[in-house]
């Protein structure tokens, strides 16, 4: 029983929200609402549930209930900034925000610095170049060889077409200019992959539609 | 107080997750352990606080009688419903369960299916071959489209004779070979700027996020 | 004529495509999908592993993805589970948490895994990069219990494992930039094997990825999931959805040539006037 209700009700929003697709309408309008009603809602139960229960209360209180109290006292620390954040609410207090943001960035960029170097320069360009390291021992067929050629002139024109410190002209505008051809064509896989993403979302609903409500399938 | 302090911490726990990364000794492991656990302990905070921004704005709507501000009582009965069960029972529950399934997902669903309409009807409006990029660009998604679609080699393979399953086959070497080379330049661009930005952060150059105001 | 060509109602475009889509459904059609390479190095990875492995499974997307990553997920879980390798369950988004439980329950009832035994699934903590790195540490640190509020003290399969040590994979199912993060934080620091499965919108972007092996497998969007269907040979519902989806890719691509030959007919006419 509880399905039946349950696909009926999601048969009815669905189609509310697909109203819109012939124009704005009050049925669509409750529909959007509903879904930031209940999607805020469900944020709420698990940012607490599963956020602060676990990683503030738990910690919090085994800090205050510990005896002797030790090393867990320091844990007071974090959540007193935590609960900062909550200064953005009282306009007077509100620049009291900037310490909990603070300190956020300092570590995510501190992170950020040595892994980003590693993961997204180093091992890119250890990539460029080690096809053709193969190239030297033998072991890339001329196809292979084709691509990792294509691949050096695609990385070198599309950054390139990024270097902004030099005016486009001469060489540097006609590689950026072959940086152009590569980003399309990448661009371009983007949209027909994304079509198919799209349609993957209504075939989906479509068959919700179908199969679970209507019993036509 | 209001900026330098901030600016401070930023710095003191940026540099601090540098260097551990490059010493090995114990004492910087714990180190690294706290901070990671302190930053854990801090961000749920910021999602409550996000939460709690979004109620404010739709509170804000109906005092003000913003234009269609009866609908934020649906946002308002919608969030009571979900954590009035959600909070006692928590989100394991069955009548959650239920509420997720069956209002927040079909209607999350449905929203982001429109786009396929939209893609579909822009396609055919702007597409157009007009300069040698934009001829690139379209034939590039055509290929991958119909590379993407089994009917693609289906039929390809029983009209011609040659290239089994050619269309799959032209579309991988396009995600393969020039969209690898263009994404990689736009990964070592990016990198390079995220590095850049991050470094700025520390060293209290960039601070747009801080915000206005003393 | 051709103006009228051009300037179609947009309406009529979204009867075309609903159309698209009803009428094979209706009709369930049905065509041979064509792995690719991807698909199969994270299928043969797998099938590598020998039984008694774990892999770790994140859910990060909420349901205006999870047509795309749903089935990948269950045509995932079917393998590993039909191999006895163990599996981790978690996400690192707020919807993905009750997305990664109700999959994660589907494919243990139609294999018959059990809770605790063969798998586990801990739910969501707010905090990407922290969440990933702190597991690195120990995952009880990040998770001290299960979705369901377990201990993990309690549950018998996490006996023994501590962190990332003890996993031989990460598969990301991601609509955003998690993948990314567990490449540049996990992969780099611990050398931890990732494979992914994402949405259409980001195939692109993995493929540089792919080719220095950061990711060891790339599920693509539903095609992806029809791959992995067929290569488990247990064709579901990716493999129905992706002989639908034929019909759209087919008529989008005769509007955009549609569109197009008008266009040049009309510019060709315009320049004769």
């Amino acid at each position: 029983m509880e399905k039946l209700i349950g696909v009926w009700i999601a048969a009815f929003l669905t189609l509310c929200i697909y109203s819109f697709l012939y124009r704005d309408n009050p049925f669509y309008r409750f529909a959007e609402h509903l879904f930031v009603g209940i999607s805020v809602g469900y944020g709420i139960v698990l940012s607490i549930h599963q956020g602060l229960i676990p990683l503030a209360w738990t910690p919090f209180w085994q800090a205050i209930t510990q005896w002797p109290p030790g090393w867990g006292l320091t844990k007071l620390i974090p959540i007193a900034i935590g609960l900062l954040f909550f200064a953005r609410l009282i306009p007077n207090y509100a620049w009291l925000i900037r310490y909990p943001i603070a300190i956020l960035m300092g570590i995510g960029s501190g992170l950020a610095i040595p892994n980003v170097m590693q993961a997204d320069i180093f091992r890119q360009v250890h990539g460029t170049l080690v096809p053709f390291s193969q190239i030297h021992a033998g072991t890339l067929s001329g196809s292979e060889i084709f691509g990792a050629i294509l691949m050096l002139i695609g990385v070198i024109s599309t950054l390139t077409y990024f270097f902004f410190s030099v005016e486009h002209r001469g060489v540097v505008g006609g590689v950026s200019k072959v940086g152009i051809i590569f980003l399309m064509i990448g661009f371009g896989s983007a949209f027909g992959n994304t079509v198919m993403g799209r349609v993957s979302l209504l075939i989906q609903r479509v068959e919700f539609l179908l199969q679970d409500w209507l019993h036509l399938i | 107080m209001r900026r330098q302090v901030p600016l401070a911490l930023c710095f003191v726990f940026g540099v601090v997750m540098v260097l551990i990364e490059f010493s090995p000794h114990p004492y910087s492991k714990f180190l690294y352990n706290e901070v990671i656990n302190w930053s854990l302990i801090i961000t749920p905070f910021a999602l409550v606080l996000g939460v709690a921004t979004l109620v404010q704005t739709h509170w804000i709507r109906i005092r003000r009688r913003a234009e269609y501000w009866q609908y934020s009582f649906v946002v308002f009965i919608g969030m009571i419903v979900m954590v009035t069960i959600g909070i006692p029972f928590g989100p394991s529950h069955k009548a959650f369960a239920w509420l997720f399934k069956y209002i927040q997902t079909p209607m999350d669903a449905t929203m982001f299916s429109l786009l396929a309409f939209f893609i579909a009807s822009a396609s055919y409006r702007a597409f157009r071959a007009r300069t040698l990029e934009a001829t690139l660009l379209l034939v590039a998604a055509l290929i991958v489209m119909i590379g993407n679609a089994p009917i693609g080699d289906l039929i390809w393979n029983k009209i011609m004779p040659f290239g089994e399953n050619l269309p799959s086959t032209a579309r991988q070497w396009i995600l393969e070979n020039p969209n690898l080379s263009s994404r990689r330049g736009v990964i070592l661009g990016v990198s390079l700027g995220v590095i850049s930005q991050s470094i700025r952060i520390i060293l209290g150059i960039e601070r747009s996020y801080l915000g206005g105001g003393d | 004529m051709l103006k009228q060509i051009m300037q179609i109602d947009r309406r009529i475009i979204f009867i075309l495509v609903a159309l698209a889509v009803i009428i094979p459904t209706l009709l369930k059609v049905s065509f041979p999908i064509t792995i690719s390479e991807p698909t199969r190095k994270l299928y043969d990875y797998i099938e590598d592993l020998p039984s008694g492995s774990t892999v770790l499974i994140a859910f990060d997307y909420g349901p205006s993805s999870m047509a795309e990553l749903q089935p990948m997920g269950t045509a995932f879980l079917r393998h590993c589970f039909q191999k006895k390798i163990r599996v981790i369950g978690m996400t690192l988004v707020t919807e993905g948490a009750t997305l990664g439980y109700e999959t994660m329950q589907e494919a243990a009832k139609t294999t018959g895994a059990i809770d605790g035994v063969d798998y586990v699934y801990l739910g969501f903590r707010p905090g990407t990069i922290q969440v990933m790195l702190g597991m690195g540490t120990t995952i009880n640190n990040i998770f001290e219990s299960d979705y369901k509020e377990k201990p993990l003290a309690e549950i018998p399969m996490m006996e023994g494992i501590k962190n990332y040590d003890q996993i031989d994979l990460i598969l990301d199912l991601a609509s955003s930039s998690t993948t990314e993060a567990w490449i540049t934080y996990i992969n780099t620091r611990y050398n931890q094997k990732i494979a992914a499965g994402v949405t259409g919108v980001i195939i692109s972007q993995m493929y540089p990825y792919l080719q220095t092996e950061q990711l060891i497998g790339l599920m693509s969007g539903l095609l992806g999931a029809a791959e992995y269907e067929t290569l488990i040979e247990t064709p579901a519902k990716a493999t129905k959805r992706m002989s639908v989806q034929s019909f759209v890719h087919l008529l989008v691509f005769g509007l955009v040539i549609l569109g197009n030959v008008a266009f040049f007919i009309q510019k060709r006419e315009n320049e004769n006037v």
